[in-house]
């Protein structure tokens, strides 16, 4: 990997790709750092320390991980891209539903290009909405439990405020911008690549935090597990069973290559990060219910229950849940991407077909048996990855977003991995060395 | 432009303006017709190389002559490309006195031209040919093994008449020079096998009509036929397939025709028969054995290109056509080339009628005899455009039983051409055409009062796939300010309605069992811009997989051509194997052997390339299986071509070696059979049929909609 880096960087087109890669990234971090005209940013940095050491402390971590430690901090990129994915998905559901917008879609990249241009919209109206509803809660010291005794605005009048959102909602749009700049004219996927920036954004940091509670004993041992934790999961990653595949269409003349190229790669971790988000998701409910009934005079044994046992994450009950759920998503979202009947119908279609299989059921039956057995390990594995964060947790006291584990890790390999390969793609169709001279 | 001052301004423009004043007189003098300004701008946009888009009969082919002139008065050679032999040859000897009266020559080459006759033609200043024989020379030429063979000299300006259909609609397919290996393996068992099945029962096709599969049932049939376990055998597989494929998928009349005891493609995008096209891998083989005819030479694909890949070899591209707007994006991005917008000497007064939309074939049908009749009772002259060879005749025995006297004119009798499309403008004629009428050829009017009958009335009997080519039909009346009127008969059994939009359904028709409904007008626009939209991907994804391709291509003929006019063959193998080098040296001569070794090393270079072909070819074929492990399909086919590549080189090196050391100098080299190359089109796959994760969610959850709304309606 390290010296596909160093030929690209030889090579100057790509080297110039890079570089520019490179250069929206220091952007992209310096909007996040830079505090939206109008806030108080010592007294944020303040309440933001308190907050975090605080009972709370778990959600605003998470909160910090997925924005880059942008959003808390108020600053001009303070959504980060999030109402952009939103935006995404929720256009792709909308698909669905609208039959223009689905007749849209069917028509090829001119369509796909106005539903591109209606997800930027949309982006905008969730910015304004969701930067409206953050600097209200800023405004009126709710962001932080213990801001009322420091005001995050430095003025809070509605100039003020309309200033904020307007450069909130503005940042957005740069935001959306940079991805986009990146997908033409640099290295991989822009949005990933934001992703993936903010992910790491805050390692820095939380490593310190280890170093300076726990001594550089355990910040040396978290270090050496972090670097396996990542090499495991990058095998992992690329594991795949591979089902041979013959097209029966040609006549086959002599062959100058052994083996077959054409198969199916069915990867161990087939559903990637999604069923790991869900089961989170899901398990966000409980903590939800023991908040909204925390103050109830009577108290409830349900309530008392979950919050003893579900809302915390150094519980067995609640780490057998998330193992369990994972598991569970995992099984399920397999099911639903991967349709066995889909795929063997494809392949006959196209004359296709699995050696000493017949086309149709019997192949897509072979499919489903061989995909069901595989997401077994997968699934296990997605659990442990994900347990991390939580034996950390409760082992060396390192917060919710310990950076090798969970969700961060998975989306950190899956990115760097997809842009190390087209990297190398790109470099390999440019660099030919001359055998033959 | 921009870096001029005004006195360069100055001069650039009165050189243009002498130009122009010029040719504008020598074309008057020599052919009679004196270009009018807006030909001369069209001149002047080809001449900064854009595209221009004129519309039908505002004088295209005089325009690019003018810029053919232009530029081989630069000094540059011009490849005046056109989509058929008939047209360049036209062009050619109808511009030749124009060309000669500037001290320029002209030459031109058409399919059955010899090499000798070719080699002339391109050393001429300007070269009229069909960009295909443009492209299959190219091609046989880079298999040559004596430089004094070669026939295309070192491309400079290309000239594309008819720039749409031939960078767009043709570039989805890539040129492939085939040569003739062996006699063909015919399989007439496999054929009779098939003849047996029927569809439904023993085999399916799938809806857009370009596959076809057994069922289980007709899986079992063939096993107790052949009495094996079918899908161990890939060959058999293979043999069965493609029968299959002749058999079901391929029609007489309306993909091939059979004429003078051979089987003879039919060119979809144009409705002509595609002389020295066979169809690749054996299939054609399956179509001789089903037509019961005598097997033809069976082919191995020795190299290709695509129209891409032969056009960006010029440092200069033009072009023009009458719809160059509607394929702008595409222009730009394959191409980099921008569209100039020439406006008409006199506007066009031709009326466009809405399409007459009915719900099935026959009332369409009906209505369209119906029309022709009235129409024709006024005497006014009649085009009638088809979709393909077969409904052309359908239509013809139609209009006979009613009494009426067309002219059909289609891939069986395109020898006529000219004389038919002479006639079509006169009182009084019916006209059926398939598309070859569209493109390049001119229907005046007769002079005894037509243009008061309305002029030429245009009907097409379905809208194309693409609505350039709606455009280009209508194009046929209303020249030069003409009176004229179109109107399209569409049906919802047409295929671009159940190929493209399946999914929905016509509105209801009147009593008049015509639809009128904005509703239909909207559904017809969404059919051909989706099959719009799958013609792109196809082009962009052709593109993306030859890439590679082309650039693997390029560095193999630099190593050849240093082969081909240098000594490096000689040099490779005498360091190779020195003593075995000495030895022949001192049994023959020094050039005796430098040129064994050339030829040595050339045969396995393009034995090697072929193979290499053959292997990106499978790959192809099943990459798109990688996205559901998602990877990335065009990536994952550069990871795996690349090494392919880097072997085909060592293997160059170690079969030409292993040669060189059994080289006997008193026998001819045998392994260096001669190989006759013919032309054939390929097939493809879609890139990604599966969709992303995405996509197979919604598609589950909208069909689980879709299906709870059916339940409850």
């Amino acid at each position: 990997m390290l010296t596909a880096l160093t030929r690209a960087f030889r090579t100057p087109d790509l080297r110039k790709k890079l570089l520019f890669t490179l250069g929206i990234i220091a952007l992209f971090r310096l909007g996040s750092v830079l505090p939206t005209p109008g806030v108080n940013a010592e007294n944020v940095r303040t309440a933001l320390e308190q907050a975090q050491a605080g009972e709370l402390g778990n959600i605003y971590g998470m909160v910090q991980l997925f924005s880059g430690g942008a959003l808390l901090k108020l600053s001009v990129f303070a959504l980060g891209i999030m109402p952009y994915i939103t935006a995404s998905i929720i256009l792709q559901l909308l698909t669905v539903v609208i039959p223009r917008l689905e007749a849209l879609k069917k028509e090829g990249q001119a369509g796909t290009a106005k539903i591109t241009q209606y997800t930027r919209y949309l982006t905008i109206g969730l910015a304004v909405l969701q930067s409206t509803a953050f600097v209200a809660l800023a405004r009126s010291g709710q962001l932080f439990q213990n801001s009322a005794e420091l005001p995050v605005l430095l003025n809070d009048d509605i100039f003020t405020v309309v200033t904020m959102v307007i450069t909130m909602t503005a940042g957005t749009a740069v935001i959306m911008w940079l991805g986009e700049l990146i997908t033409d004219r640099g290295v991989g996927n822009g949005m990933s690549i934001l992703i993936f920036t903010q992910i790491i954004a805050v390692f820095p940091s939380e490593l310190m935090n280890i170093f300076r509670s726990r001594g550089w004993f355990t910040f040396a041992i978290v270090l050496i597990v972090g670097v396996f934790m990542v090499a495991a999961v990058v095998f992992v990653e690329q594991a795949q069973r591979r089902i041979p595949v013959q097209y029966a269409k040609r006549m086959v003349g002599r062959r100058m290559y052994g083996g077959t190229s054409t198969y199916i790669p069915l990867k161990v971790n087939h559903a990637g990060i999604i069923p790991v988000i869900f089961a989170s998701s899901l398990l966000y409910l409980p903590q939800l219910v023991v908040t909204l009934f925390a103050n109830s005079t009577t108290p409830n044994v349900v309530v008392e229950w979950i919050a003893q046992n579900l809302a915390t994450g150094d519980t067995p009950i609640y780490m057998a849940t998330f193992f369990l759920l994972i598991v569970f998503f995992t099984y399920f979202y397999v099911s639903i991407t991967f349709n066995p009947v889909e795929v063997s119908d494809n392949m006959k279609k196209y004359g296709g077909f699995i050696p000493g299989i017949r086309p149709g059921r019997p192949t897509a039956e072979y499919l489903n048996y061989v995909l069901t057995r595989l997401t077994a390990p997968g699934s296990l594995y997605l659990g442990v990855i994900s347990m991390v964060p939580i034996f950390a947790l409760a082992l060396a006291g390192a917060s919710q977003n310990f950076p090798f584990g969970g969700t961060s890790i998975l989306i950190m390999v899956g990115v760097g991995l997809d842009t190390v390969k087209q990297i190398e793609s790109q470099l390999q169709q440019r660099n030919y060395e001359g055998f033959l001279r | 432009m921009r870096d001029l001052s005004f006195d360069e301004l100055r001069t650039a423009a009165l050189a243009e303006a002498t130009f122009c004043a010029a040719v504008r007189e020598v074309a008057h003098r020599t052919i009679g017709e004196r270009p009018y300004d807006v030909q001369l701008l069209g001149t002047l946009a080809m001449l900064a190389g854009h595209v221009v888009e004129m519309g039908t009969g505002e004088g295209k082919t005089l325009s690019g002559a003018l810029a053919a002139a232009g530029f081989a008065l630069r000094g540059q050679g011009v490849h005046a490309m056109s989509v058929n032999d008939y047209l360049a040859r036209r062009d050619a000897e109808w511009m030749e006195p124009f060309y000669t009266a500037l001290g320029l020559t002209v030459g031109w080459v058409s399919e059955t031209s010899t090499p000798e006759e070719r080699r002339a033609a391109y050393a001429k200043d300007v070269t009229y040919a069909a960009v295909s024989e443009i492209g299959f020379d190219l091609l046989r030429d880079r298999m040559r093994t004596d430089p004094a063979e070669l026939v295309q000299p070192v491309p400079q300006v290309a000239l594309v008449d008819e720039a749409d259909s031939v960078l767009v609609d043709e570039a989805r397919v890539p040129l492939v020079l085939a040569g003739a290996a062996d006699p063909g393996a015919a399989v007439p068992e496999m054929a009779a096998l098939v003849r047996r099945l029927s569809r439904g029962y023993h085999y399916e096709i799938d809806d857009e009509g370009r596959a076809v599969h057994l069922t289980a049932k007709g899986t079992d049939t063939v096993e107790k036929a052949l009495s094996i376990s079918l899908y161990d055998h890939a060959a058999t597989v293979t043999e069965v397939n493609l029968a299959l494929h002749a058999h079901a998928l391929l029609t007489r009349d309306v993909d091939y025709i059979v004429r003078d005891g051979r089987v003879h493609l039919i060119n979809a995008s144009r409705g002509r028969v595609a002389q020295l096209q066979r169809w690749p891998d054996g299939l054609q083989a399956a179509v001789e054995a089903k037509e019961k005819l005598s097997p033809s030479e069976t082919g191995e694909i020795l190299d290709s290109i695509t129209i891409q890949g032969l056009l960006t070899r010029y440092p200069t591209i033009a072009g023009m056509t009458g719809t160059a707007v509607a394929v702008g994006d595409n222009l730009r991005e394959f191409y980099d080339l921008k569209v100039a917008v020439i406006p008409p000497n006199k506007p066009c007064v031709r009326i466009d009628e809405p399409d007459r939309v009915y719900a099935t074939t026959i009332d369409k049908e009906i209505a369209l005899v119906e029309e022709i009749a009235a129409q024709h009772a006024t005497g006014r002259p009649i085009l009638i455009g088809t979709l393909d060879v077969a409904e052309s005749e359908e239509l013809d025995a139609h209009l006979r039983e009613r009494g009426l006297a067309p002219v059909v004119l289609n891939a069986k009798n395109d020898a006529e051409e000219a004389s038919i499309i002479a006639q079509a403008g006169e009182r009084g004629a019916i006209t059926v055409s398939t598309q070859m009428a569209g493109r390049g050829t001119d229907i005046r009017l007769g002079p005894d009062g037509v243009a008061e009958l309305g002029g030429l009335l245009v009907i097409g009997t379905g809208r194309h796939t693409s609505s350039r080519l709606d455009n280009q039909l209508r194009g046929r009346s209303g020249r030069q300010g003409d009176p004229g009127a179109s109107v399209f008969y569409v049906s919802g059994d047409d295929q671009l309605l159940t190929a493209y939009a399946p999914d929905e359904a016509l509105p209801t028709p009147g009593r008049d069992r015509q639809i009128r409904d904005r509703q239909a007008d909207y559904l017809i626009g969404h059919a051909q811009r989706v099959a719009e939209g799958v013609n792109v991907e196809i082009h962009r994804n052709t593109w993306r997989y030859t890439r590679v391709l082309e650039q693997q291509r390029r560095q193999i003929l630099e190593h050849r051509d240093k082969i081909l006019y240098g000594e490096a063959g000689a040099e490779a193998l005498a360091e190779a194997r020195p003593e075995r080098y000495a030895e022949l040296v001192a049994a023959s001569s020094e050039a005796e052997i430098a040129e064994a070794a050339r030829q040595i090393v050339l045969f396995h270079l393009d034995q090697c390339w072929t193979e290499h072909l053959g292997f990106l070819g499978d790959l192809r074929e099943g990459i798109h299986l990688r996205a559901l492990g998602r990877l990335n399909p065009i990536d994952e086919f550069n990871r795996e071509a690349i090494p392919a590549y880097r072997k085909l080189l060592q293997e160059i090196e170690s079969r030409s070696t292993a040669s060189f050391a059994a080289y006997d100098p008193d026998q001819p080299l045998s392994e260096q059979g001669m190989k006759r190359p013919t032309a054939t089109w390929t097939y493809l796959v879609s890139d990604n049929p599966f969709g992303s994760d995405w996509d197979r969610i919604l598609k589950r959850v909208s069909s689980a909609i879709k299906g709870t709304r059916r339940r409850k309606g």
